[in-house]
């Protein structure tokens, strides 16, 4: 199978989907120097997305699991499972600052209860 | 976005670094005169200079410290292991009420300016102190953001006012019966004004309200590094971002009554609770999670991190890293007097450098002479917000025990 993170190098075992579970699907993970937020948004799906915030650098492992993503408690800035920045509440209405804002993004895929991720800089090799 | 070069330039204070020179062009805060309860020597450090406070024939001052094996920046060792270095640099002191402030630099320092947390008697003002595990650029910066109390501090539930006293946030709004909390809820989006001031800066953040009322809230930045913040209707905080070195600060607040004398023992107590001495670590801190409860996040506060807005802007600052990376940052129209402050701030450093110490904020003949600020929340008729805000500063003035004319 093509995708099958067991038959490639470069996807890294990072977490157990039972990390997920209980009060808080949120978890703290370092890859190589970087530091990640892995997280379940209200659809199910994960999201493996860069740990401080591109406003000020706030530290989104505290951040709220809201509205199908992760907001800033320093001014609400939301992102998505793929790193956008949907929404910045303190902005004038109508700003589309946020189109251009991006937290980076790992891929990451699920497995028999284990969180595989592609490990950022794997990318080219393919 | 902004780079390294120029990240190193404003936020680094060692003796040779630009903002290191800058900030020893003012007095700074030292301790606390609580602190000389601990006994003397007291440890001091300030500016990544290991000092301390001592006591002679003249009076107070500054001298240096040998260096221990066991240095931490954070630490405060005991009276009795404390050896002076008697031939290292000894810098003169004033006490203000409550804060012992030093002046680290060459030349003549400056006059202190006639700010109400200096004029009001030693009944009417608090100081207390505590520790933040980051630069002292980025907790500066918290203070100059109005924006960020609608999110870092929203509750989503309010608290009585009437057992708010002595903190942050927990008033009714200027002259109505509304809590603050829930204006800073329901109107999260302000519109910021930055005017460049003869002291600094002066931001007033307005948020625009129904029926054509609007809520106005004046905060003021203080060059090099204090601001001054309403607390409630009766008090403000004035407050300094001290460097100890470069990857810790502490923030040194004088609140100030404008009514009644101020209830120090509770305001001391409340404080105690929430730090260890003689270091004024806080309890909560990142070692243990802020105390952080994901359900309280849910349905009672947007941190989950209590009820101390002390606490939100630590972490918020802390979170950050030692020193924030402002190459990765990307400012919005929200943080406009960070970036007017920041040009501040590089004006004076090219200032310094280029020996125009007359041309620094804060440093000229007539320093003496600025009173104020003015500091404080308005609810009033959108079309006449700045009269009004003016006018709640004269009945505050005109009716305080002390002298506050301006």
């Amino acid at each position: 199978m093509e995708h099958d993170p067991l038959q490639k190098k470069d996807w890294v075992e990072i977490s157990h989907s039972s990390n997920l579970e209980g009060s808080r699907a949120l978890v703290p993970i370092e890859l190589g120097k970087h530091q990640y937020i892995l997280f379940r948004d209200d659809e199910g799906y994960l999201g493996l997305i860069g740990r401080n915030c591109p406003h000020r650098g706030a530290d989104l492992c505290y951040g709220r699991l809201e509205d199908n993503g992760i907001r800033c408690p320093f001014h609400g800035w939301h992102f998505d499972r793929t790193g956008q920045c949907i929404e910045q509440p303190a902005e004038p209405v109508g700003s589309k600052m946020h189109t251009q804002i991006k937290v980076p993004m790992v891929p990451v895929i699920e497995m028999d209860g284990i969180i595989y991720a592609k490990m950022p800089g794997s990318e080219k090799a393919e | 976005m902004i780079s390294q070069q120029l990240n190193d330039q404003i936020t680094l204070i060692g003796p040779d670094d630009d903002a290191g020179l800058l900030l020893r062009q003012y007095w700074q805060p030292a301790a606390l005169c609580d602190d000389i309860a601990f006994g003397l020597p007291f440890a001091v450090n300030l500016l990544s200079e290991q000092l301390a406070l001592v006591k002679d024939r003249s009076g107070f001052k500054l001298v240096t410290r040998l260096l221990d094996e066991n240095y931490s920046p954070t630490v405060i060792p005991p009276a009795e292991e404390i050896e002076i270095d008697i031939d290292g640099p000894t810098y003169p002191t004033v006490q203000k009420n409550g804060v012992i402030f030093a002046y680290l630099g060459s030349g003549e320092p400056p006059e202190f300016p006639s700010f109400d947390c200096f004029r009001a008697p030693n009944t009417h003002v608090f100081a207390f102190k505590g520790l933040w595990r980051c630069n002292w650029l980025q907790a500066l910066e918290v203070g100059i953001d109005p924006a960020h109390a609608s999110f870092l501090h929203r509750f989503l539930q309010d608290e009585d006012p009437m057992e708010g006293y002595g903190k942050q946030f927990r008033d009714t709004a200027a002259n109505t019966d509304i809590p603050m909390t829930k204006i800073l809820r329901e109107y999260p989006r302000p519109e910021i004004l930055v005017d460049e001031t003869e002291y600094g800066l002066k931001i007033t953040a307005l948020r625009h309200m129904k029926n054509d009322l609007t809520h106005v809230r004046v905060t003021n930045q203080i060059f090099p590094q204090a601001i001054c913040i309403p607390m409630s209707r009766e008090m403000t905080i004035t407050q300094w971002h001290v460097p100890i070195d470069n990857e810790n600060c502490y923030w040194y607040s004088v609140f100030t009554s404008f009514d009644k004398p101020v209830n120090k023992r509770l305001m001391r107590e409340q404080r105690l609770q929430e730090h260890t001495v003689p270091d004024y670590a806080p309890r909560k801190n990142a070692e243990n999670n802020y105390n952080y409860d994901p359900r309280e996040q849910k349905f009672e506060t947007y941190t989950g991190m209590g009820l101390d807005i002390n606490v939100h802007d630590q972490w918020a600052v802390e979170g950050m890293g030692p020193i924030q990376d402002r190459t990765q940052e990307h400012l919005g129209r929200s943080d406009v007097a960070i970036i007017r402050y920041r040009r501040m701030l590089r004006q004076a450093i090219a200032d310094l450098r280029s020996h125009k110490l007359d041309q620094l904020p804060m440093k000229h003949y007539a320093t003496s002479k600025i009173k104020g600020p003015l500091s404080n929340d308005a609810i009033t008729k959108t079309s006449n917000w700045e009269k009004a805000s003016q006018a709640v500063d004269f009945d505050r003035r005109n009716l305080c025990p002390w002298d506050a004319s301006i």
